[in-house]
């Protein structure tokens, strides 16, 4: 019996290698595990065996019966995971088995950055539709019709009276005609422009629109939000300034500019040798605005204000060519 | 807009530097956008004077000159035949950057640098006209006049040492687009007086009425129409300074009448027009609109076809212009021209802009009206374009001029509150300092009788060249701007009064973190594209009517096709392994109403993830395995997971759409929430992509409300669970999803968990069967379960395994 067992053994051993395929050990397991296999006939053979012998046969047989089931499993695992020979190595200089790595876009890893600093203050997230129409895109923005302040915006028509947004700021709008105030939002969201494609424009970019109106909100206020968010989105040692500019749906009208990162203020080719760089567009509410919404000019005043994903992102990480972003060359976007 | 430094100090004394100029003037609100020194391209150039020519000891064609520079003398090898002693010639030093290369075919710029010239030193060159960018002449060097002192700086011989603004003028600030305009934001940020040139037009005897008659139909769109007669001009070349001052600030020179009507368009920002006065039939001019169905040429040689709403100035006859935006070819200016009209006028700025716009057309002069113009304005122009005319182009000006001014525009009245002006630009500023600030930049004040009484308001005369001012907020940005930005304190502590509206949950970043902690790769695409691609998706495709090109004709129906231009683009660079992802909309145009924003539009934001290539980055105990449906259809498992989103059911449809095939339906309660599947291998062909994609595409707003947001505890189980595995052979077209449902129905609540460890086909089970193995979770919420209840849970299923699938159970 000992000798047998030994031979069914030896055999296994030898044999699971040059098991290949699932179905070799499949014949396999019928060899040796099935019921009526080799490992089988030997458990029925034990009854025929001696009493006092039997307990000893046992444990060897169940030794047998577990060595040919941990050949069969880990040959079985083997050809399923479809793995070449998982040697046992001892340089454990080796490389480890690593996953792919994925990350967020540079503009949603921007506009993440910028959302949370907005976030901390207060302001909420709101949402518009990228099809607009004329109203809530220029009307009630305080663009008459015939007016040349139009003419800042190259618009993108679906109809007469439908177009592509071409600012997040119709969402203003919506955003009031619903909610009475405080009203404390941001707006982030795609718009676009019907402009030629070059490095420095694209057809489409992305903006983040800022909405605060109140009880007596000022521009001294409206400077404060800024210069906070701009600090803690730049450093906190930046320097800023704030100079008048048009739109039409604030007044007064602002742009902000900080100093340039890349040349410390000196003057370089990003900042047109000025030393600043401009990061955003804002202004008081115009009361023009509070009429088409049904809210009381003389009760509330408010701030507004807008930036470009792409430009920051372009500034932060110093991408010369805008559609470098659209692009999603794996190379570059595994650089963030 | 270009604004000449030069020019600018005719009209106000400017005490600093061109720089410090451009930096005050942005923080007023007139951006200088970058400062061009014109003289600049001249540095290292000077006046020299050749003393001594002699012959090239080498070769025939050159000369070796020694040239005074007043401060030393330099050898120069020159190559002009036209060189010799005595003259007083231009000269680029070493390190001076010739503008054009006489030998370069594209003419570009050439560094002087000391060179030997077949064996003898060269340390400078004398130039053309062509290399100093100052003509066409490249036969010699330009000879200067034998005047220039030596020595001085070329810039200043030639008188092109000037500094140049570029002035991004915003919409609203009309009276800042010509050289007086800034001149008077200069004297206001200065505070110094502006300085206007007093005019005397020199007349002859005649009247201009007698000859001339102006009748305004269209006093609504026409308020103010003035004129000048000049007769006996010659038509011919302006002189120099002005085509040079008129080229510095970006307008073509053309004859000297139309460049005095520039030159004065640009001085003080009044569009005038030069008519040809023997074209205007019968001496006649009439302002009218309504003329219908004409074809009309424009100066610019095109035919324009006119609209009763176009504003019109005609003859007795004819029409000879389009008001405010450009005149007719009929009456143009030329050569042989000698009575000249000269039109001044007042348009309204929306009638102008409308026919700009119908027109296709943006002239100097239709920008300046239709962002309003000043009516008050008209009469100093004509004469000043008139002075200048007979100084120019000699001719006498008749007496007295034409001005039909029915209704004089009446100054506008603005009350502001000084109390409002504190709260809304939080600061404090008294009620004197606001007038010194006003009255800097024009206003009077009008000291309205309704106002005398309470001191908190202040009335006010807007000066007529600022349209843009008709409110009191209007004042304020004036009482903003001239107070300076930069002296509004910034204040950092705001209010925090939050909205009662509960903003809803922002999910993209959890959905995003999600795969990207999966290993995919967000990208962001373009959502335009051909119309063609769109149709793909869907019928409901939305077409721009004024595409940039025939490839963003339309907007995208799905994320697929340009993350298949994605994936192509990177396969083509090498990096054929690709995990990703994007979150983003498509859009839809509806001919019935259902747009949850406007009627017949709507938006969908959704998620699309795609793989391609290997499953696994390369390793080196593993042989590299491709991705497949499966790993796709994984990750998708996966992440409803973990957003706890459950009754997900996957639907196999054969056959699923135009971009994809073999694939299955997500649904949750039932309805269409998106799909994972292969996509179809002619789509793959059009995009030039050879391996295998796969996708699946998730409609976001499908899930969004589904997610459960409040998590709620579920007690964990006291008592063990108990383990059994089940095997069973099936015929091939009973799919997981039936036997899953059996199992479900027959394992009573004891069954908490069904999970597939096994698939097995082969010939062992018969070649057309195929063989699952499940592991299957037991236990109560109340108590050890034994042996013998889970037998009769066991048999339960095996029963139904067995009666409704056919199923074979393997022991
Ligand atoms: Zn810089």
């Amino acid at each position: 019996m000992i000798k047998k067992i030994e031979q069914i053994n030896q055999s296994a051993t030898a044999e699971i290698n040059s098991v290949k395929t699932l179905d070799e050990l499949e014949a396999f397991r019928i060899k040796y595990l099935a019921r009526n296999g080799l490992v089988g006939d030997l458990f029925d053979a034990l009854k025929t065996l001696d009493k006092s012998d039997r307990p000893l046969m046992g444990k060897y047989l169940n030794d047998l019966r577990n060595n040919a089931q941990s050949l069969f499993d880990k040959k079985k695992e083997e050809i399923e995971s479809n793995t070449t020979i998982r040697q046992e190595t001892d340089d454990l200089t080796l490389p480890g088995r690593r996953r792919w790595i994925g990350s967020r876009h540079p503009l949603t890893q921007t506009l993440d950055e910028i959302k949370r600093i907005f976030y901390k203050m207060g302001f909420e997230v709101a949402d518009g539709p990228e099809i607009e129409d004329d109203y809530h895109n220029f009307e009630a923005l305080n663009f008459p019709p015939d007016h040349p302040a139009r003419d800042m915006q190259d618009t993108f028509f679906i109809t007469d009276k439908i177009l592509l947004r071409t600012h997040t700021s119709p969402v203003q709008i919506r955003v009031m005609e619903k909610q009475k105030p405080p009203v404390r939002v941001i707006i982030p969201g795609r718009v676009y422009r019907n402009e030629a494609i070059s490095a420095r424009s694209y057809c489409l970019f992305h903006q983040v629109e800022g909405l605060y109106v109140d009880e007596g909100v000022t521009f001294s206020e409206l400077k404060g939000t800024l210069v906070t968010f701009a600090k803690q989105f730049y450093g906190s040692s930046l320097k800023f300034r704030f100079r008048p500019s048009y739109f039409p749906f604030t007044e007064p009208s602002a742009e902000m500019d900080i100093t340039c990162f890349l040349c410390n203020g000196k003057g370089c080719r990003v900042c047109k040798q000025t030393g600043w760089l401009e990061i955003l567009g804002c202004g008081m509410v115009d009361p023009n605005v509070y009429k088409y919404v049904g809210y009381d000019e003389e009760k509330i005043s408010g701030y507004a204000f807008g930036m470009g994903i792409e430009r920051i992102a372009m500034l932060m990480y110093g991408i010369d060519d805008i559609r470098i972003l659209y692009q999603n060359d794996i190379r570059f976007l595994k650089q963030f | 807009m270009r604004i000449s430094l030069g020019w600018l100090k005719k009209y106000v004394a400017i005490n600093v530097s061109p720089e410090e100029l451009a930096h005050s003037l942005t923080m007023c609100g007139l951006e200088v956008e970058s400062i061009e020194y014109l003289g600049a391209k001249y540095n290292h150039f000077v006046v020299g004077k050749v003393i001594d020519v002699q012959k090239h000891p080498k070769a025939d064609r050159l000369t070796v000159c020694q040239v005074d520079i007043g401060a030393e003398k330099v050898q120069i090898v020159c190559g002009a035949p036209n060189v010799a002693a005595g003259q007083t010639v231009p000269v680029g030093l070493i390190d001076a950057v010739v503008p054009r290369d006489q030998h370069d075919p594209n003419g570009n710029p050439l560094k002087i640098s000391k060179v030997s010239l077949r064996g003898v030193e060269s340390n400078g060159m004398i130039c053309s006209e062509y290399e100093l960018g100052l003509g066409d002449d490249k036969e010699g060097i330009l000879v200067l006049e034998a005047s220039a002192p030596i020595g001085v700086p070329l810039a200043d011989q030639l008188g092109v040492n000037d500094i140049i603004f570029e002035i991004g003028v915003t919409p609203n600030r009309p009276d800042a687009l010509s050289h007086i305009g800034i001149a008077r934001e200069v004297a206001a940020i200065q505070n110094i007086k502006l300085m206007l040139p007093a005019i005397d037009v020199q007349t002859n005897d005649t009247s201009i009425s007698d000859l001339v008659k102006v009748i305004i139909e269209d006093v609504e769109n026409c308020p103010r129409y003035s004129g000048r007669l000049i007769s006996g001009v010659k038509i011919g070349k302006s002189p120099l300074w002005l085509e040079r001052i008129l080229e510095s600030v970006g307008i073509r020179p053309i004859n000297n009448i139309v460049d005095v009507t520039n030159y004065v368009l640009m001085e003080c920002g009044q569009p005038l027009h030069a008519f040809d006065f023997d074209k205007v039939s019968n001496g006649t001019i009439i302002v009218k609109s309504g003329i219908d169905d004409f074809n009309f040429t424009t100066l610019d040689h095109k035919e324009r076809k006119l609209r009763p709403d176009t504003l019109m100035i005609c003859d007795d006859k004819k029409p000879i212009a389009i008001a405010g935006v450009m005149g007719g070819e009929n009456t143009e200016i030329t050569q042989s021209t000698t009575r000249v009209f000269i039109e001044s006028a007042y348009f309204l700025p929306r009638s102008i802009r409308r026919t700009a716009k119908y027109f296709g057309l943006s002239t100097d002069a239709s920008q300046r009206f239709e962002r309003g113009a000043d009516p008050e304005i008209t009469l100093w122009a004509l004469n000043k374009a008139a002075d200048m005319i007979i100084s120019i182009a000699g001719g006498t000006v008749l007496g007295n001029s034409i001005d039909v001014y029915p209704n004089k525009i009446k100054e506008k009245e603005i009350v502001i509150r000084i109390s409002k002006v504190n709260e809304l630009l939080g600061i404090t500023i008294s009620k004197k300092e606001i007038i010194d600030l006003l009255t800097k930049i024009s206003f009077k004040l009008s000291n309205k009788e309704s106002t005398k009484s309470n001191p908190d308001l202040l009335s006010l005369l807007v000066p007529s060249f600022r349209p843009d001012i008709e409110r009191e907020i209007d004042v304020i940005e004036e009482i903003a701007r001239m107070h300076g930005y930069d002296n509004i304190p910034v204040h950092e502590i705001t209010k925090l009064r939050l909205s009662e509206n509960n903003p809803p949950k922002d999910f993209l970043p959890i959905i995003r973190d999600c795969f990207i902690g999966a290993g995919l790769q967000e990208i962001v695409t373009n959502s335009m594209q051909p119309i063609s691609i769109a149709t793909l998706a869907s019928d409901n495709v939305v077409k721009i009517a004024n595409p940039i090109s025939r490839d963003m004709e339309a907007l995208r129906t799905s994320l697929l096709p340009s993350m298949l231009e994605v994936i192509r683009e990177n396969i083509f660079k090498g990096n054929s392994s690709l995990r990703l992802f994007e979150i983003g909309k498509t859009y839809y145009h509806h001919h019935s109403i259902i747009g949850e924003y406007l009627p017949q539009y709507s938006e969908k934001t959704q998620l699309l993830i795609a793989f391609t290539g290997n499953q696994n980055p390369l390793r080196w105990d593993e042989k590299p395995r491709n991705i497949d449906f499966f790993d796709v259809k994984g990750e998708i498992e996966s992440f409803f997971q973990k957003i706890f989103l459950d009754n997900i059911k996957f639907i196999h449809y054969p056959n699923t759409n135009a971009l994809s095939e073999r694939g299955v339906h997500i649904e949750i309660n039932k309805e269409y929430a998106g799909m994972v599947g292969y996509v179809r291998k002619e789509i793959l062909k059009q995009f030039d992509i050879e391996n295998e994609v796969i996708f699946a595409e998730i409609d976001i707003e499908k899930i969004i409300n589904k997610i459960k947001i409040k998590r709620h505890y579920t007690t964990l189980p006291k008592y063990p669970s108990m383990i059994r595995d089940i095997a069973l052979v099936i015929e091939p077209n009973i799919t997981m999803d039936k036997i899953e449902e059996a199992i479900k129905a027959s394992g009573t609540s004891l069954l908490k968990h069904i999970e597939l460890f096994d698939t097995y086909s082969g010939k062992q089970i018969g070649d057309s069967k195929k063989s699952y193995a499940f592991r299957l979770e037991f236990y109560s919420e109340d108590h050890t379960l034994t042996q013998n209840e889970i037998d009769g849970v066991m048999n339960n299923i095996i029963n139904e395994l067995e009666h409704k699938l056919k199923a074979i159970i393997r022991r």
